[in-house]
């Protein structure tokens, strides 16, 4: 496994550079912000880009763009969204928000969703496994920013629970952000939940059904028993790596749930910095989520060996 | 087994955190604001906590601690990231400077501490000493005499120079000492070539210009600008001996590839030609020129050059444009050489609290003082060199950019920020308005004495939504709501709402392009035996549809907060800041809305109540005008009615430029227009035969397709300097592209007659408009200017009047609304003084008083069940 592990990741060091490199010229190519004429920004932006070899060629200003990230720590600097500020320290002040609410999301969303699975799984065609499927769909076709505004409405404006927006200030762990969070984290929930819900039932409705388990009844084991040691476990081998999805894209926001509670995360950068052209924040994105994309397929694929030990990944047998 | 309980206790400890939390009423429930009492939590009153920098005072004898502070809090849609006011870009970004930065005077309203004679109390201002410690002092002569280097014009005797003693006692917020030394500095980092700094050319490019600024700060290199700025077409160019053209001064033209130009949107040629390749432009030209640029993407100009250029822009005619555009697409360069800022630039050190201040133009009165009023330009050098960072030739600096990096001299400091999240302000107790007694007012309700800036704390966050602004504003979490159009039928007439008036007249702007109207009938897809876009050249079919629609019902119906437009310069402009008198209320301009509306004044008792009367709908007049426009286009061939029913066989789609994707607001104004026009055409030979139609959405070439006669209507207008009505009529009459209807409309051809002061003067309207703006105008061998300096003001209102009265005739233009925005202002605030004044609005955060304070205001909340009634 450890073996697997090192040549997946050296693997994926050697695909991180060949998509960074495409991104980066492909980003280079982009046509440029226009420039105004006599704006004295224009001056400091062209000078600027005359310092990231502009005008060289394209394995130059690559060069030149991995020297000044190994060297100096330097992403660039932002022309557009944060005139004059480091990318990077702009995109890694604005993590720790989008992160904790997500994954706030999550630690609410897999108790919830797998009960709710196992519940209409156990329950199947009954009133309760129609009732939860129903609601399942519900949940997965409503758009989360939609109970964003039902959560407002209701739950901070009519009954004052919550506060409207996520509170300021960086005391992620504070029982106040906390609680300023939960409008968020709920609207970001029902889809994760009904997904986990769907996917449980799925998974462990296949597994009640088959014939170890007719075995492990005939063996004497309770219903429960055989569900919680043999059927759980079965089921898991699929509900596990989506929970390591889930994980994974905890470091991606949500641009409509972020702009309605006003969390100050990176949901929308990725968009802004297209749409403004901000070439250097857009680059050190696509970067970085180049980068966890890749981690994240190698900690779902090794997950796999450890959930389920018949899974041998690498094994030559 | 170990599998088992790790996910049952995270299972439970989600669980258990979530229901607590919902279960959870402490008072904490105004998100940011950090210390409002939950409004549905009537019960724990008195209980609040402050989680804000600042601890709340205990209230003696009692059980609670009570939040005795004033906080004004506000939300921002975008909030600032950059506010230094070296770099600064957008009014987002210079939100904070307002609070954290003061000018070396003040505007105060008058009171019985700060008299204005013959005005009563709150109705006027004065100008107060703030960062200066008493008023300039004019050395023109003295400093011409000794700074040749200024060039201070021979003639001049005053206006071009001033000292200003500083305020001693101004400190930054740490204490530091604000002298001499600071404001010299402070300018050498603005202007510094190197640093090329954003907000620099504010001190070169408007009314306040430092002698020697902008030749310092581009000093060692070539600047470009464009020539449509400094020149309206190529003939006013000049050719030099070697076939290169250049300006009047000298300055080399060139043909502008790769710079972003006005004429585009921003965008470069070379972008469009990019983008659009054959279809627009003449490629094989633009090929040429490319393999001619330099560096800059820059080709000088000769007769060859401006033929490849000529044949970019006209080789394919759906562009639009003919050789008469090519201007647009030059820029000019100007060498600066290299200079040191010392003997260079009009400001320096004249004593440890004393600097001067040379300027290239005169400046005096009310424009000096208003000029200095705003935030200086000073920074705080041991922050402003450690923020500092060179990238070969790319300056950045950080200042500004966060509460470490930021210092205030004005009347609140920053305490917290986050970015696009919140930031936060307290009072800035070194501040020097506080302790220099003339921050204090006399309450016209009460008679009593107040200081200035009640407000404590100041807590700004970003709200996006304005659903979300509006839930927390009824919460009690906001100071203020911005109504949107569907709140206007609830909260029109609250007694809680602001109208705050702005310049911009919005106008119709019909196209009268007829050339480019035939070229349109002229193309295939045009069924010339079905439509007409003739007819709405005609006079008499655009009075019709002036007289049509109810400006009033218009605006209420379409943008509420917004009014009923008549003439083409709003109510909000005022020529005379020193009595806040309006352009709108002279008598002259009264009497251009009655000729242009056809007001009998002889009915009425004054112009006042005859100027009332102006509704701009007659239906039974645009009846018989549609009937009129209707014979004359049967005259000119431009319809027919074959069939003899007097009906028009065709119908006339007017076509609204839209600048965007459909939305509410354009989806309201064009069915208004329809529905309106279809009752009054009712009975007309136009009967159901006018309609308004969108265009496709043409982005930031809206104004360029009307403008070509390419479509036909927009609702448009302009914003105006609010002190000055006299500047704005040039954009009617200058001929430019900035003129809407300059293709079909050329007022250098519609003379004038005036009777001024005993004399009989004829000139065309542009000379008057560039008249009435100073210039000398040569008529015959008569010279006339009407500027500020030369010509008492009732003659520049005469003018003005006369000008707008003949730009209404020509019926370009049909004024429809005139804007203004309208809020509601939190019950826990009120303004001293309730009428708005275009100089001291409403007096701002300084005239802000309390209801409540915090605790007070939490308590009232919760007794109005939570849910506040506006």
């Amino acid at each position: 496994m450890g073996k697997y592990a090192v040549k997946r990741i050296l693997l994926m060091l050697m695909t991180l550079f060949i998509i960074t490199f495409m991104c980066f010229v492909l980003i280079r190519m982009l046509p440029l912000a226009n420039l105004p004429l006599g704006d004295p920004h224009s001056d400091v932006i062209l000078a600027r880009r005359e310092a990231a070899g502009y005008n060289k060629p394209y394995l130059v200003q690559f060069g030149i763009f991995l020297k000044n990230i190994f060297t100096k720590g330097d992403w660039g600097v932002s022309d557009v969204l944060y005139f004059g500020q480091e990318v990077s320290a702009v995109f890694v002040s604005k993590l720790p928000a989008t992160i904790i609410v997500n994954l706030y999301s999550i630690l609410l969303s897999i108790p919830i969703g797998i009960i709710l699975g196992i519940l209409a799984a156990i329950k199947k065609n009954s009133w309760i496994d129609h009732t939860i499927s129903t609601l399942t769909m519900v949940c997965i076709s409503v758009p989360s920013f939609v109970y964003a505004f039902v959560i407002q409405y209701f739950l901070s404006y009519k009954l004052g629970l919550f506060p409207f927006l996520m509170k300021a200030g960086t005391d992620w762990f504070s029982w106040k952000m906390f609680v300023s969070m939960l409008p968020a984290v709920l609207s970001l929930s029902m889809g994760v939940i009904a997904g986990f819900t769907r996917t449980t039932r799925a998974e462990l409705t296949e597994v009640l059904t088959s014939e170890f388990m007719l075995l492990a009844r005939t063996k004497g084991l309770t219903k429960t028993q055989a569900t919680v040691r043999h059927a759980m476990k079965n089921c898991m081998v699929v509900v596990l790596p989506s929970i390591f999805g889930e994980f994974v894209g905890i470091m991606s926001g949500s641009l409509i749930i972020e702009k309605i509670f006003s969390i100050p995360g990176v949901g929308q950068l990725y968009l802004n910095s297209i749409n403004g052209r901000d070439y250097p924040m857009f680059t050190m994105l696509v970067v970085f989520y180049t980068t966890v994309g890749l981690a994240a397929s190698i900690v779902v694929d090794i997950s796999y060996g450890f959930i389920d030990p018949r899974i041998r990944m690498g094994s030559k047998k | 087994m170990k599998g088992k309980k790790f996910l049952a206790l995270v299972m439970a400890a989600a669980m258990t955190m979530s229901l607590a939390s919902c279960g959870d009423n402490s008072g904490d429930a105004s998100g940011n604001s950090g210390n409002t009492e939950n409004a549905g939590d009537s019960g724990n009153t008195g209980n609040t906590e402050s989680e804000s920098s600042s601890e709340p005072e205990s209230q003696s004898g009692g059980e609670t601690n009570a939040d005795t502070r004033y906080i004004y809090k506000d939300a921002v849609n975008l909030l600032a990231s950059n506010w230094s006011v070296h770099t600064y870009r957008t009014a987002d970004d210079g939100y904070p400077v307002d609070y954290i930065a003061s000018g070396f005077y003040d505007f105060v309203y008058n009171d019985e501490y700060h008299p204005v004679e013959g005005m009563d109390p709150f109705t006027g201002y004065t100008i107060v000493p703030l960062m200066a410690a008493s008023d300039p002092v004019d050395v023109t002569a003295k400093i011409k005499a000794e700074h040749p280097e200024y060039g201070i014009p021979e003639s001049a005797t005053a206006g071009f120079a001033y000292t200003i003693d500083l305020n001693p006692n101004a400190v930054w917020e740490d204490g530091t000492v604000i002298n001499a030394d600071s404001y010299v500095y402070s300018m050498k980092q603005l202007l510094d070539p190197k640093m090329k700094n954003y907000r620099a050319t504010d001190y070169f490019d408007g009314d306040f210009i430092i002698a020697g600024a902008k030749a310092y700060n581009y000093a060692g290199r070539d600047a470009f600008f464009e020539v449509a700025a400094a020149a309206e077409s190529i003939d006013d160019l000049t050719v030099g001996d070697d076939g290169f053209y250049t300006l009047s001064d000298g300055s080399a033209v060139y043909v502008a590839l790769t710079d972003g130009l006005e004429w585009l949107g921003g965008n470069t040629l070379a972008d469009y030609v990019n983008a659009y390749g054959e279809a627009y432009f003449g490629v094989e030209d633009f090929n040429a020129l490319q393999g001619m640029a330099d560096e800059n993407g820059h080709v000088q100009l000769n007769e060859e050059t401006l033929a490849h250029i000529v044949g970019v822009i006209t080789t394919v005619a759906d562009w639009g444009e003919t050789e008469a555009d090519a201007v647009n697409y030059l820029v000019y360069g100007v060498p600066f050489p290299e200079c040191d800022y010392d003997s260079t630039v009009g400001l320096f050190k004249s004593g440890e609290y004393q600097i001067t201040i040379v300027l290239e133009n005169s400046l005096s009165g009310f424009n000096l003082y208003y000029n200095l009023a705003g935030p200086t330009w000073l920074v705080k050098e041991d922050i402003y060199e450690s923020c500092k960072r060179f990238d070969g030739d790319a300056f950045t600096s950080s200042y500004c950019t966060s509460v470490e990096t930021t210092s205030s001299y004005g009347p609140y400091k920053m305490t917290e920020f986050q970015s696009d999240k919140a930031m936060h302000f307290v009072r800035n107790e070194n501040w020097v308005g506080y302790a220099d007694g003339q921050h204090t007012y006399v309450d016209p309700t009460d008679g009593e004495t107040y200081d200035m800036y009640m407000t404590d704390e100041i807590d700004t966050q970003v709200v996006s939504e304005s659903s979300t602004s509006k839930l927390m504003f009824l919460k009690g979490e906001l100071m203020g709501y911005g109504l949107q159009a569907e709140d206007f039928d609830t909260y029109r007439n609250s007694e809680y709402a602001y109208a705050t008036p702005r310049t911009t007249t919005f106008f119709f702007i019909f196209n009268g392009y007829l050339d480019a109207i035939k070229e349109r009938e002229a193309n295939d897809g045009f069924d010339q035996t079905k439509n007409d876009l003739e007819t709405m050249t005609l006079q008499s079919f655009r009075r019709a549809v002036a007289v049509t629609y109810d400006k009033e019902l218009f605006a209420s119906t379409i943008s509420p907060a917004r009014k009923g437009g008549y003439g083409l310069i709003g109510s909000a402009y005022v020529y005379d800041p020193d009595t806040g008198a309006k352009y709108r209320d002279t008598d002259q301009a009264k009497q251009v809305l009655c000729d242009f509306y056809s007001v009998n004044t002889a009915e009425y008792s004054n112009l006042d109540e005859a100027v009332a009367s102006i509704t701009g709908y007659d239906p039974e007049a645009a009846k018989e005008l549609y009937t009129q426009a209707f014979n004359e286009a049967l005259e000119k061939g431009f319809i027919t009615d074959n069939d003899g029913d007097g009906i028009s066989d065709q119908s006339i789609s007017i076509e609204y430029a839209m600048g965007d994707d459909p939305n509410d607001f354009m989806t309201k104004t064009i069915n208004y227009l329809n529905e309106k026009m279809a009752d009054v055409t009712t009975g007309t030979p136009f009967e159901g035969k006018i309609q308004f139609v969108m265009s496709a959405n043409y982005g930031n070439d809206w104004d360029k397709k009307l403008k070509a006669g390419m479509s036909d209507t927009v609702l448009a207008g302009w914003q105006g300097s609010l002190l000055n009505p006299f500047s704005i009529i040039r954009l009617y009459t200058n001929g430019t592209d900035q003129q809407y209807d300059y293709q079909w409309f050329d007022a250098s051809k519609i003379s004038l007659t005036l009777e001024l002061e005993g004399e009989s003067i004829t000139m065309n309207l542009r000379q008057w408009s560039e008249a009435l703006l100073g210039s000398t105008v040569k008529v015959g061998e008569n010279e006339y200017n009407f500027g500020e300096a030369d010509a008492d003001v009732d003659t520049r209102l005469t003018i003005l009047a006369a000008l707008e009265g003949q730009i209404l005739q020509t019926y370009d233009y049909i004024p429809m609304l005139e804007d203004a925005s309208m809020a509601l202002l939190s019950q826990q605030v009120f303004y001293v003084v309730d009428d708005y004044s275009p100089i001291m609005g409403r007096g701002g955060i300084a005239y802000m008083k309390y209801n409540y304070n915090e605790s007070e205001w939490a308590a009232y909340v919760a007794e109005q069940g939570g849910e506040l009634k506006y």
